[in-house]
C-alpha cells in the first residue's frame, strides 16, 4: 500500500494531500451535521437528539473530570467534545467508505490513518498543554516543572515532551492504519480466486470490521484521555 | 506511507494547516451551534431543579405553619364561642330576672288601681241610684198626688199653676 500512488496538490506553496484534504472536509461535515441537527429545538425537557447530544458532552466531560481538577474542566470542555467527536468518526469513516481513483491513490479513508493527521492533532493537545500550564501557572513555575525533581531532570523532561507527543499520535495511527490495511488485504484475499475467496472473506470482513469501530471508538476514548492527562500535568506544580 | 515521515521525502504539512484551521472552525461552529445553548440549557436545567427543590421545602414550611396557625384559631374561636356563650347565659338569667320584677311591680300597681277604680265605680252607681230612688219617689208621689187632686181640688190646681205662672213672670 506504501507503493500507492498518493495524488497531492499544491496551494500557498504548501503541499497538501488530496485524500487529507478531503476525508478531512468531509468528517468535518459529517460532525457539524451531527451536531447540527441533533441541537435544534432545545428544551429544559430534552427529546431524542438533545439527549444524544447531551449524553456526549457528559460522556467527554466525564472523561476530562478524570484527571483535570473540577475547576478547570469547563475551560476544556468544548475542546474535549469537539476532538472526541471528530477522531471518532475519522476514525469510523474509513471502514465504510474508502474511495480511489482509477490510478490507484486514494482520495477517501480514514484522517486518522494519516500520521500527519494524527500528529497534528498530538501537537495540539502538546500546544495546550503548554498554554494551560503558562496560564495557571505563570511562566515561571511552568518552566521550573521542567527542573523538577532535581535540575538534571531537566534533559528527560524535555525528552518526554517528544516522546509524549510522538506515542499520542503514532498510536491512534498504527491502530486506525493497521485496520484498513488489514480490511485491504481481506479484499485483496476475496477478489484473489472468484466467488469461492469472495464467500470465505465476507465474514472475516465483517468480524474485523466491526472490530475495527470497537477499536476506533477505543482510539478516540483513549486520545482524549491521554491529551487530558497531559493537560493536567502541566496544571499542577510538581512537588 | 510511513515514508512521509523519512527525511527528503515531501511532508505534508499543508495538511497539518489544514486540519489545524479546520478543527479550529469546527470548534467554533460547535460552540455556536450546539456547545453554548446546550450547555446554557444543562445549566438552566440544574438550576431549576434546584430552584424547585427549595420552593419545594419553603411550601413545605409554608404549609406546616398554616396548619399551626390555624389550629391556634380554632382553639381560640372555641375558647371564645365558650366565652360568648356563658355571657349570653348569665344575660339570658339577668334579663329573666328584672322582667320577672318588673312585671310583679307592674301587677301590683294595676291591681291597687283597679281596686280603686272599682271603689269609685261603686261610690257613683250606689250614689246614682240614690238620686234615682229619689226621683222616682218623687215622681211616684206627684203622680199619686195628682190623681188624688184632680176630682175634688181642680180650682186650687189652676191656681197653683197660675200662681207658678205670675211668679215666673216676676222672676
Amino acid at each position: 500500500m506504501s507503493d500507492d500512488p498518493v495524488s497531492t496538490f499544491q496551494f500557498l506553496g504548501l503541499t497538501f494531500s488530496t485524500a487529507n484534504v478531503v476525508s478531512g472536509l468531509v468528517v468535518f461535515l459529517l460532525v457539524v451535521a451531527v451536531v447540527f441537527f441533533t441541537s435544534r429545538k432545545l428544551a429544559m425537557k430534552p427529546t431524542k437528539g438533545q439527549n444524544f447530544l447531551e449524553w456526549l458532552i457528559d460522556f467527554t466531560n466525564g472523561i476530562l473530570k478524570g484527571s483535570i481538577p473540577a475547576g478547570d474542566v469547563g475551560k476544556f470542555g468544548l475542546w474535549g467534545f469537539t476532538l472526541f467527536l471528530f477522531l471518532f468518526l475519522s476514525n469510523e469513516i474509513g471502514l465504510f467508505i474508502q474511495v480511489a481513483t482509477r490510478s490507484g491513490a486514494t482520495i477517501m479513508r480514514s484522517p486518522t490513518s494519516d500520521p500527519i493527521a494524527t500528529l497534528t492533532f498530538s501537537l495540539m493537545t502538546m500546544m495546550i498543554a503548554q498554554f494551560a500550564g503558562v496560564w495557571k501557572l505563570g511562566y515561571k513555575a511552568h518552566f521550573a516543572n521542567y527542573m523538577k525533581p532535581f535540575v538534571f531532570w531537566l534533559p528527560i523532561s524535555i525528552f518526554e515532551e517528544f516522546t509524549n507527543f510522538l506515542t499520542l499520535g503514532l498510536r491512534i495511527f498504527g491502530v486506525i492504519f493497521s485496520g484498513e490495511m488489514l480490511l485491504g488485504v481481506i479484499w485483496d484475499l476475496a477478489v484473489s480466486h472468484g466467488i469461492v475467496t469472495m464467500i470465505i472473506a465476507l465474514p472475516i470482513e465483517m468480524a474485523w470490521q466491526g472490530f475495527s469501530a470497537f477499536l476506533g471508538a477505543i482510539q478516540a476514548f483513549v486520545f482524549v484521555t491521554l491529551s487530558s492527562v497531559y493537560i493536567s500535568q502541566k496544571l499542577e506544580l510538581e512537588e | 506511507m510511513l515514508s512521509h515521515l523519512v527525511v527528503g521525502q515531501t511532508l505534508y504539512f499543508g495538511d497539518s494547516l489544514f486540519y489545524i484551521i479546520s478543527f479550529v472552525l469546527l470548534m467554533w461552529i460547535i460552540k455556536i451551534f450546539a456547545w453554548g445553548p446546550v450547555t446554557k440549557m444543562m445549566q438552566d436545567r440544574a438550576d431549576k431543579i434546584s430552584n424547585d427543590i427549595d420552593s419545594a421545602e419553603k411550601s413545605r414550611t409554608d404549609a406546616a405553619s398554616l396548619v399551626e396557625k390555624r389550629q391556634a384559631a380554632l382553639a381560640n374561636s372555641r375558647s371564645e364561642a365558650q366565652t360568648i356563650v356563658s355571657d349570653a347565659k348569665t344575660n339570658g338569667q339577668q334579663q329573666r330576672e328584672q322582667i320577672v320584677t318588673q312585671a310583679q311591680a307592674d301587677v301590683q300597681t294595676m291591681k291597687q288601681n283597679a281596686q280603686k277604680d272599682i271603689e269609685q265605680e261603686r261610690q257613683d252607681a250606689l250614689s246614682d241610684a240614690r238620686n234615682d230612688v229619689a226621683d222616682l219617689s218623687i215622681e211616684i208621689a206627684s203622680k199619686i198626688i195628682q190623681r188624688e187632686l184632680k176630682a175634688d181640688d181642680q180650682k186650687a190646681l189652676i191656681d197653683s199653676y197660675i200662681e207658678g205662672l205670675g211668679k215666673q213672670h216676676e222672676s
